[in-house]
């Protein structure tokens, strides 16, 4: 499908690429604040990093003067990690302040993003949130007692309900609520969880039952369990030992003199499944006296029935 | 600036040969193939016609054999579902975790219906392991559809082979093949080497002809039920008013894959070669998914690069003018990364950073040269943005 990116995504997915100047491409050595959201297994990283011009007494009145970015992403997810950098540069804000930049915020500022590229600006807005905690520490700053509601650090910890790309059911729950996620697909769209191998959608403790808990909907149905599959047909262990044995008996030392060789594959019924080795760079006629002689030798020795397949 | 297109496995110029012959019946000869008037009497010739080519580019089998569809995907649909609603008695299927999503999807589907279906896996070269086919073929085997070739990494498999294992095994088994890559680039003879094969699909607009027209072999005696119904059309197994000029441009485009195979297999086999080696020079850390396998698709070239995702740089190489896809989740419908090297277990590392590379007998040395002077540049601007790439020491750092 082609691109709908905006103009805005596009111009500053082009400027970082080539490196034009004003842009925030880079990670800060020693930094004020890190924070990085995702991974490489789920197919976009943002490794964030801020710093601060220090305020001599109140840390709670630092001031975000740089901001840096290294994200493995596609285009809108570079372009989110500029526009972060842009915002947080542009308004001089306290680390405590730059909390309120959400991915809404972000979203604004590309002039919107493809409704399946929500979760790039997401990403901008989880990897700053840590950085910022990070900055508390750093500076002795105790953000739960600022900011309860945002003091949720390892609870992100926890079961995991999409192990495609590894969300757990507090993270889940957490930014179901924040963002007002709604259904399924809004869920895959902001925070790519469910969009890959599908099965948490329905499964039990999955998206659907969150949402149901979270909104107050009662599960709609049973999803069906498929029925145990019945065993077919075993293979008859007399006639394989049998076969077995007339093959290292007869068959194996017969194909030997010859330069040749036998590697048995599987028995169903009365065929028998085997590589002849040796027969190989001679034409297919040779291949062909090759197995009918393996084919005989079982038929005298072990059943008439017998047929050979080269595999 | 010209394009350079090489997304040919996605889709293909309509060949101006082809454009040619379906002229007429664009413009004078529009008429319905089934009316009994005079001056209809040269679309119903037409569509015969186009069939005796087909069937003459296909071995020359039987003309009776080839059915006209909308599309591969259609032919896909027909083959397996006409298929199993031909015989009831049995409920096993084997097929490829590689597949085309038409026919992998399909196999979803037939589980979904109570089908048993056999999911093939492949190793890290993108090929089937033999042993683990004859050991999935049961005495209520149905089925077995496997492409001859993969459309994301060329890789080709042995369905001669296979199918004359499954046949030797149990006559009634049905083999189908999706032939939709192969056509063209590998030889496809159903009396020959592909004598076993009893349905084989493919399309036209992989082949220079327009979107919207393809193919189904039948083998007769096939225990198979038509799947669209509704009309007379091809002897009652396809419904729906024939699509006259497309199918009289299939026939034609089939006739110029067939004597461009040579072409495929030298010229454009070389202008791949070369560039896979150019690339490989000029680019660290980077996979060529499918380079070992034993058959490869000639004018097939995917690559992994570490480190970086896959639709920034095709968005990149889209601004030089070079068209080329990605088995990337993000250039997908689903988050996903392609699931055709993820079967392959491309490294973790890679897997989002992947770029198809697929040429036809229009491509040439100057458009090799153009990709070769543009992205290895790409993608080291791409990975100076990446965490994931150490530019100092030009590595990828975890």
């Amino acid at each position: 499908m082609p691109w709908n990116y905006s103009d805005k995504v596009l111009k500053l997915f082009m400027d970082a690429v080539k490196g034009e100047t004003g842009t925030h491409m880079g990670e800060l050595e020693n930094p004020d604040g890190f924070g990085e959201h995702g991974s490489i297994v789920c197919g976009d990283t943002l490794r964030f990093t801020f710093r601060v011009e220090r305020h001599p007494t109140d840390p709670t009145r630092d001031i975000i003067t740089q901001a840096r970015y290294l994200t493995f992403g596609c285009t809108s997810a570079i372009a989110a990690s500029e526009a972060l950098c842009i915002l947080l540069e542009e308004q001089g804000k306290t680390p405590i302040e730059a909390l309120q930049v959400s991915n809404q915020d972000l979203i604004d500022f590309l002039d919107g993003l493809p409704e399946q590229k929500i979760h790039c600006s997401v990403m901008g807005a989880e990897a700053l949130q840590k950085a910022v905690a990070d900055w508390a520490s750093k500076r002795g700053v105790d953000l739960a007692e600022l900011l309860p509601e945002l003091a949720h650090g390892d609870e992100d910890e926890g079961r995991t309900v999409c192990n495609c790309f590894s969300v757990t059911e507090p993270y889940l729950r957490r930014k179901i609520k924040e963002l007002g996620l709604q259904s399924i697909a809004e869920i895959t769209n902001a925070l790519k969880a469910g969009g890959g191998c599908t099965v948490c959608h329905h499964a039990p403790g999955g998206l659907q039952d969150l949402l149901d808990e979270i909104w107050g909907v009662k599960p709609v149905g049973q999803v069906e369990v498929a029925a145990p599959h019945t065993g077919e047909q075993l293979s008859p262990y007399r006639l394989g030992q049998q076969i077995e044995t007339a093959i290292e008996a007869v068959v194996r030392p017969l194909l030997q003199d010859e330069d040749g060789d036998i590697e048995l594959v599987d028995i169903k019924g009365h065929k028998i499944y085997c590589r002849l080795i040796g027969a190989a760079n001679q034409s297919d006629a040779a291949d062909q006296t090759f197995k009918l002689l393996v084919e005989q030798q079982l038929k005298d020795q072990v059943d008439d029935r017998l047929q050979v397949i080269a595999v | 600036m010209k394009n350079v297109y090489v997304d040919n496995n996605a889709t293909t110029a309509i060949a101006p040969e082809v454009l040619a012959v379906m002229q007429p019946y664009l413009t004078s000869d529009y008429f319905n193939p089934s009316s009994m008037y005079d001056a209809a009497r040269s679309s119903a010739e037409a569509i015969e016609s186009a069939r005796r080519t087909v069937a003459r580019c296909l071995g020359d089998i039987d003309p009776d054999q080839i059915i006209f569809t909308g599309s591969a995907t259609e032919s896909n649909n027909a083959a397996l579902f006409g298929t199993v609603q031909a015989n009831p008695k049995r409920g096993h299927v084997i097929t490829t975790t590689i597949e085309h999503p038409s026919v992998l999807e399909i196999g979803k589907e037939l589980e979904r219906r109570g089908q048993e279906v056999t999911f093939l896996s492949v190793d890290r070269n993108g090929e089937l392991v033999l042993d683990d086919y004859v050991r999935a073929l049961r005495s209520d085997t149905l089925v077995v559809s496997i492409m001859m070739a993969n459309n994301e990494t060329g890789v080709c498999y042995p369905v001669a082979e296979l199918a004359r294992i499954a046949k030797e095994t149990d006559a009634e088994i049905v083999v189908h093949t999706d032939a939709t890559q192969a056509l063209g680039k590998l030889p496809v003879d159903l009396q020959d080497d592909l004598q076993h094969v009893d349905l084989l699909s493919f399309s036209g607009h992989k082949i220079h002809a327009p979107k919207g027209v393809g193919c189904l072999f039948v083998r007769r005696g096939t225990r198979w039920r038509p799947f669209m119904l509704g009309g007379h059309q091809e002897k009652g197994r396809r419904a729906g008013t024939e699509n006259v000029p497309y199918i009289v441009g299939l026939a034609k485009a089939c006739e110029l894959a067939i004597a461009g195979v040579p072409d495929e297999q030298g010229r454009v086999r070389n202008l791949r070669d070369r560039l896979q080696k150019a690339l490989i020079e000029r680019i660290p850390a980077v996979e060529v998914n499918g380079k070992e396998a034993a058959v490869r698709l000639p004018n097939t070239l995917n690559l992994a690069f570490h480190g970086i995702e896959g639709e920034a740089i095709l968005f990149e190489l889209s601004r030089h003018g070079i068209c080329a896809s990605s088995g990337s989740a993000c250039t997908s419908g689903t988050l996903d990364p392609s699931h055709v090297l993820k079967a392959m277990q491309v490294p973790f590392t890679a897997i989002h950073g992947s770029v198809r590379i697929s040429l036809s007998r229009y491509n040439n040395q100057e458009d090799i040269e153009r990709i070769i002077e543009v992205l290895p540049d790409i993608i080291a601007r791409l990975r100076k943005l990446s965490p994931y790439w150490n530019d100092e020491r030009n590595c990828l750092e975890i």
